[in-house]
């Protein structure tokens, strides 16, 4: 509970940035992975199982298609790990 | 054309080994699932499946070492050793003639590949035995390898969830066409960690058992096992007064890959009329279909679309063997073929177990839970796969006046 709200959704960004091979600058709070970014199914998929290896936490699979912007990926997160 | 009949089969599975056992479990309705235990499932919340128990590799093969084939291979190599014999042949016998033997299958020997990669992450190497195991070629040479066969064309052939039935319609053409005097044809594949992974992460592993066409189902188990049948020409049947489970009618094969994993219901749907106009049927001969049936939201509505739009509004009892079997990835529909091969010859229909409430979306009479006795003319088997990969294959009873 020591981090801070900004802190984790930056780590969250780097994260999505890194596995989606997504420029930064690009992804903004409501920007979409798939209309405007080009994400598939396959990626989204791979991203769900890094944000779980990376914040040691369970995201159900059921939750994946909520899992669309930044903002709903905290979203679904903060549901999943209790923040 | 040369009329083809399965004479023979053996089955590797998780509700039974053999065709007698394998035929109670049918009959009985006989669920396969539990929990895991061929690989660690620490980390995953539900962690049951379609495991073969009970199975001694040597109690079958009796010329290749089993201990140094992969777990896959044991399964094919077993099954068609129990297919000879239940054909009332001998390798003697099959030793003087051309034969095809063809095994499908998904993951090949991914179970052993498991511990490469389990290997690879801890600094170590394999021994040349361990990787020699991996090979999936050998799923179909080390059946030849046990029966001493040199005559023959082995091939493994890698199509996902329909591998099985592609496998058995390669046998089927070879057979009728005279360019094999008899075909070892079916499926096989082992449970392992990769896949049991990649569909969890797919959202598509159910949290106990595996419900086709109901309302409340939650997905697949995975599963494994083999299913392997020796075809002939019905000419050579009848001279050696051989029993017929059943004929093999015709198959159908297509790919639209219009998707990396969603079927597509006018892909399905014609590939169950191209397996009926090869096999000379009209849909309302049709007795019973056995669908591929995974359990998943996305396929069971699917299939089920695709068989109204070929058989109209009421279509045949549509009967998933998942619900017992797990989905055995490329053995499922030789295993299922083997099924329909048994359901034929005793008179019976395998039931959809798990089955609470039919989805109104699917609409078809899946037989839930109990089996029925019924007599079965012309049955309908079909397997689906990724990549828009379908196959299917029409069996009927064995008729001299057909």
């Amino acid at each position: 509970m020591t981090t801070s709200v900004t802190e984790r959704t930056e780590k969250i960004k780097k994260v999505v940035c890194y596995i989606l091979e997504l420029e930064p600058d690009d992804v903004t709070l409501d920007s979409s992975f798939v209309e405007d970014h080009g994400v598939d199914s396959m990626g989204a998929i791979d991203l769900l199982a890094a944000l779980e290896r990376e914040f040691g936490i369970v995201i159900e699979p059921g939750q994946l298609p909520r899992m669309t912007t930044l903002a709903q990926v905290e979203a679904v997160m903060t549901e999943a790990a209790g923040w | 054309m040369n009329r083809v009949v399965l004479t023979g089969l053996g089955v590797v599975s998780s509700i039974g080994t053999g065709a007698g056992d394998f035929t109670a479990s049918l009959r009985s309705g006989r669920s396969g699932a539990s929990p895991i235990t061929a690989f660690d499932t620490e980390g995953f919340v539900h962690r049951n499946g379609c495991e073969v128990r009970g199975f001694v590799a040597g109690d079958w093969i009796r010329t290749v070492d089993a201990g140094q084939l992969g777990r896959a291979s044991r399964f094919s190599v077993a099954a068609a050793r129990m297919a000879v014999d239940d054909a009332g042949l001998s390798e003697i016998d099959l030793r003087g003639k051309h034969g095809l033997i063809s095994v499908g299958t998904t993951d090949g020997e991914a179970y052993e590949l498991d511990t490469l990669a389990v290997a690879e992450l801890a600094g170590t190497t394999l021994a040349g035995p361990e990787a020699h195991r991996t090979l999936p070629a050998r799923l179909a040479t080390e059946i030849a390898r046990e029966l001493g066969l040199s005559d023959v064309e082995t091939e493994t052939i890698g199509t996902a969830c329909a591998a099985g039935n592609y496998a058995i319609g390669d046998g089927f053409d070879a057979v009728r066409l005279g360019e094999a005097d008899f075909a070892l044809c079916g499926g096989a594949d082992a449970i392992c960690r990769k896949t049991f992974a990649g569909f969890y992460r797919l959202g598509t592993i159910a949290p106990e058992v595996c419900q086709p066409f109901d309302a409340d189902r939650q997905g697949i188990l995975t599963g494994e096992g083999a299913g392997i049948l020796i075809l002939e020409p019905l000419d050579a049947a009848l001279a050696r007064g051989a029993r017929i489970y059943a004929e093999v009618l015709g198959y159908g094969l297509n790919c639209d890959a219009r998707h990396p994993v969603a079927p597509d219901r006018d892909s399905v749907a014609r590939c169950i009329e191209l397996a009926l106009a090869d096999a000379g049927i009209r849909p309302g001969e049709v007795d019973l279909i056995s669908a591929h049936g995974t359990g998943t939201k996305l396929n069971d509505v699917t299939e089920a679309q695709a068989i109204r739009q070929v058989y109209g509004a009421e279509p045949p009892p549509a009967i998933s063997l998942k619900s017992m079997l797990g989905h055995a990835m490329g053995a499922a529909s030789a295993i299922a073929t083997a099924a329909c091969a048994l359901a034929i010859t005793h008179g019976f229909i395998p039931p959809t177990i798990n089955h609470v409430r039919t989805d109104p979306e699917c609409g078809i009479d899946c037989v839930p839970n109990r089996s029925v006795e019924a007599e079965l003319d012309i049955v309908q088997n079909t397997g689906l796969a990724f990549g828009g990969n379908n196959a299917v294959v029409i069996l009927g009873k064995y008729r001299a006046d057909r």
